[in-house]
């Protein structure tokens, strides 16, 4: 049986793509992290996904959500917060242990933008887990 | 099988009723009709209650309880 997407199946994955488009490269290729970079990326992950659900509200003659759709939101907010929440923990016992017994200086110039890499990359990797948690909710039985 | 089976498929067959009309008038999106069908989803009371009304009839004919289902 043919079971074509929902509008709010085809707006997670334009959401995915567009987050893989844009902070895959930034956390895959960059040398260097610059204050810059990271406010270019936030701009171009607005702009391109701002593009991307536009193209597909217009391309969408139903637009209907319902109670699956909220159900599939959340579980992919919980599976979101989830991430993060470990995220944090690990990332910052790392950083006690690098600063206890490793070469981390808290005193250095680079560590506040190593901190808003470390940061916003985990604010990162909690998104994209939450929207594919979506996406794999719309295919398994809930 | 599941906790929650359902005849709606049949049902809805019986009556040339298209899971998008059906999805209309229950309010909920046709991926979600499949969805229920497929026994991939057990709806709210409320669209349960919905579905039974536009197929005309009772809800235990619609929806059946396994007490001995898996989820």
């Amino acid at each position: 049986m043919a079971t074509s997407l929902s509008y709010r199946e085809k707006t997670l994955y334009a959401s995915l793509a567009a987050e893989l488009l844009v902070y895959g490269p930034y956390f895959f290729f960059h040398q260097q992290n610059s204050v810059n970079k990271v406010a270019g990326m936030i701009i171009a992950i607005i702009a391109l996904q701002t593009a991307l659900q536009l193209i597909i509200a217009v391309l969408t003659r139903n637009r209907v959500t319902d109670e699956r759709d909220r159900l599939i939101e959340l579980r992919g907010y919980r599976a979101g917060y989830l991430t993060i929440a470990t995220l944090m923990v690990v990332g910052l016992g790392m950083l006690w242990f690098h600063a206890t017994f490793g070469q981390l200086h808290l005193d250095s110039r680079m560590v506040g933008l190593h901190f808003l890499s470390v940061f916003f990359g985990m604010l990162v990797i909690a998104d994209i887990v939450k929207t594919a948690a979506q996406i794999i909710s719309y295919r398994r039985a809930l | 099988m599941p906790v929650i089976r359902n005849q709606i498929r049949e049902l809805r067959t019986m009556r040339e009723m298209t899971q998008q009309e059906l999805a209309d008038r229950i309010g909920v999106t046709r991926q979600t009709v499949i969805a229920i069908e497929q026994d991939k989803y057990s709806p709210s009371l409320e669209t349960a209650f919905k579905v039974a009304l536009v197929l005309g009839v009772p809800l235990e004919q619609c929806f059946q309880y396994d007490p001995r289902g898996k989820r």
